[in-house]
């Protein structure tokens, strides 16, 4: 005999009532104003979730309503209906599902945002025609211009000079990007190059000044080729939707003041693989320079060089540590300082 | 559910039941990992049914008057219903990737579809709720919705924002006053002035504190350049955990104090034919939940967030209560509208919650 209480399909009121499942699959309701007798599979019983209200619903929209899940489920048992539910009772019931769980669904999401989200930015990268790049970020040096930077005073013949260099490295890297050199005063920034994803690499006059060596500059321009040509910004593009997309999967609908939190994951997975890009791009400009049979060590003086003068604040985050990418000699102390 | 109803049925004046809720976050946890980790091995096919469990779970949790209420959600619908949008958001994402201006076309389409989609879903939400037995319903049509989100949007847009209270304040009535319990339709008794009141307190508190920062890390700026040398390593992290702290602390107040006058101006004004809902949530109490919520989830990495949101949750059903006019046994089943079924199956797809 099962508690509980009986709604007919018209009003709200109440009824108690006791439900019992025979043997011969029969479901006897006896309540205070209906006695009903129905096949068991004419009605719908839901299935348990912890000890929330169970319903048994009859095909005319009536429905019986009980907290007796213990006995539900004995009944069904003998009945022959147990399932799949039962079975997910059971885990949820049980702490130590629950954190075995929690180690599977974080390997899986470690997995994921490690090999996963990369491997499908790549895909997607590819699938996408190089036309998009330069519609990433088109308004970023207007933007820039107008804050950070200010017209070069590099002389005109000296600009030529390296821009013809890039035109080599641009044949070399042999992709559908239009590689473009432009010189500008770092006036906030300093020393510093940067790519846009169309193939606009920018190198400030300062960063030519600090290079001991044609080789060095050109170790750098290799460095944002690699960017470019490795489709960098498209593919972080990609993989923070991706890394979203799982938090939002994880997390379900993340409400309000939580979202804040969430959001903090996602931070420094962005972090890491945009680390990763940079060493993606070290690799590329190592390899220009020895398949042009330059000195490799061209790329870890103008990195050491660069760390030194920035005393490593921009490049904290968003870069590897110099120390694993160059090799870096002690450094002296600069006079500047 | 066993023990007899508290309430005496025939009673004439006004009694007050408090809504109750039986969730804990160690359950709840429970049902979302192990859904979780189901829509992993099924690649996402899961996750249909994990939203009916968690929804189910949070329903059934909740009860006024001794009977809980109920979700009624249908996995395979729901899962029809995902596979449909997300076809249709990878066509757009393509299509505007490839054709940046064809964005200009979607976005009016957009405006004028959004509508529709907000009366659908909330249609479909609303039909797969019920409380002892009595489905809920949604009567709001396209026209109206089209007037509140659109029109009035335009309208708080032109007047710079001035009317943006108005807007919300129509939105919150249009939803409301357009549900029903059964053939019981709901009213909404809180006047525009108290959106307004709340919404200017908000802004004037979010911009004296964002003057406030900027004057204060002016100052820091001024200390810096002043001092001539490097400033003292204790200075520089006072100053950087002061700012932290503005940027967490003083959003999270400002927040806190939106979400309780916005919750208790929408439910204090909603009533059930004669049966009037109080809502009371208190600044204090709400901000203290925020501060631990994102504190917890914060140092735990995301793990404390079922305890999070059952936490919110409790606070706020334990702050409202309903004042029962006559009997909560009157309520009658309205006919099942049978004419709307894809309607209906068109509001799976689009089972978005937008919230109010």
């Amino acid at each position: 005999m099962i508690e509980g209480r009986y709604f007919d399909a018209r009003t709200s009121a109440s009824h108690p009532a006791q439900v019992e499942i025979g043997a011969n699959g029969i479901l006897r309701l006896v309540s205070s104003v209906e006695l009903r007798q129905v096949p068991l599979e004419s009605v719908s019983i839901s299935d348990r979730i912890a000890d929330i209200p169970r319903r048994i619903a009859f095909d005319d929209g009536a429905a019986f309503e009980t907290l007796a899940n213990d006995a539900i489920d004995a009944a069904l048992d003998a009945a022959g209906r147990g399932g799949f539910s039962r079975r997910l009772v059971r885990w949820e019931r049980r702490w130590a599902v629950a954190l075995a769980a929690l180690l599977a669904v974080a390997m899986a999401s470690w997995a994921f945002v490690k090999f996963g989200v990369p491997a499908l930015a790549n895909v997607a990268a590819r699938a996408m025609p190089a036309s998009i790049d330069a519609t990433i970020g088109s308004e970023g040096l207007e933007l820039l211009d107008k804050t950070m930077l200010a017209p070069s005073s590099l002389p005109v013949a000296r600009q030529e000079e390296l821009r013809r260099q890039l035109r080599g490295m641009a044949a070399s890297a042999n992709d559908e990007h239009d590689y473009r050199l432009e010189f500008r005063s770092g006036k906030r920034i300093g020393a510093n190059a940067f790519a846009l994803p169309s193939g606009i690499i920018v190198v400030t006059d300062e960063l030519v000044e600090l290079a001991k060596s044609d080789a060095e500059i050109d170790a750098v321009l290799a460095h944002e080729v690699g960017h470019v040509r490795g489709r960098h910004a498209l593919r972080l593009l990609l993989q923070n939707a991706g890394v979203a997309a799982l938090a939002l999967a994880v997390l379900g609908d993340v409400g309000s003041a939580s979202s804040l939190a969430a959001a903090v994951p996602v931070m420094l997975v962005q972090a890491k693989h945009s680390r990763d890009f940079e060493r993606e791009a070290d690799a590329y400009a190592r390899e220009w320079l020895r398949a042009e049979g330059l000195p490799e060590t061209a790329f870890d003086d103008m990195l050491c060089r660069l760390a030194r003068e920035d005393d490593e604040i921009t490049y904290l985050s968003s870069h590897p540590p110099k120390d694993e990418r160059a090799d870096c000699k002690p450094a002296r102390k600069s006079p500047a300082r | 559910m066993e023990e007899s109803s508290p309430m005496p049925a025939a009673a004439a004046g006004t009694q007050t039941v408090p809504f109750e809720f039986r969730g804990t976050g160690g359950q709840y946890f429970r049902i979302w990992i192990v859904n979780l980790l189901l829509t992993i091995l099924t690649l996402g096919i899961y996750s249909a049914w994990a939203k009916v469990r968690r929804l189910r779970y949070l329903y059934g949790s909740t009860s006024l008057a001794g009977s809980a209420f109920e979700y009624h959600g249908q996995p395979l619908q729901i899962l029809k219903g995902r596979l449909i949008a997300v076809g249709v958001f990878v066509i757009y994402a393509w299509v505007t990737q490839l054709w940046p201006l064809t964005i200009l076309f979607f976005l009016p389409v957009f405006a004028f579809l959004m509508p529709l989609v907000i009366v659908l879903s909330r249609r479909f939400q609303m039909r797969m709720t019920s409380w002892r037995n009595i489905r809920f319903g949604f009567h709001g049509e396209y026209g109206g919705a089209l007037a509140t989100y659109v029109g009035w949007g335009v309208v708080a847009v032109i007047t710079l924002y001035v009317m943006a209270p108005y807007w919300i304040y129509k939105r919150v009535r249009f939803l409301l006053v357009n549900t029903s319990v059964g053939t019981q339709r709901a009213a909404f008794a809180t006047g525009p002035g108290r959106f307004f009141a709340f919404y200017f307190t908000a802004l004037g508190l979010a911009i004296g504190a964002v003057a406030a920062i900027a004057l204060l890390s002016g100052g820091i700026g001024a200390a810096f350049g002043a001092g001539g040398g490097p400033p003292s390593a204790g200075f520089a992290m006072g100053a950087g955990a002061f700012l932290i702290l503005g940027l967490i602390a003083i959003p999270l107040a400002i927040g806190a104090y939106w979400e309780r006058s916005f919750t208790n101006a929408i439910f204090g004004g909603l009533a059930i034919g004669p049966h009037r809902v109080n809502c009371r949530i208190r600044f204090g109490r709400l901000l203290w939940l925020y501060v631990t919520n994102v504190l917890g989830v914060l140092l735990t990495l995301g793990l404390f967030y079922p305890w999070a949101l059952i936490r919110r949750l409790r606070y706020q059903l334990e702050c409202m209560d309903v004042e029962v006019a006559g009997s909560l046994d009157e309520f009658t089943a309205a006919a099942a509208p049978d004419a709307s079924a894809t309607g209906e199956a068109i509001g799976e797809v689009f089972d978005v919650d937008f919230g109010m």
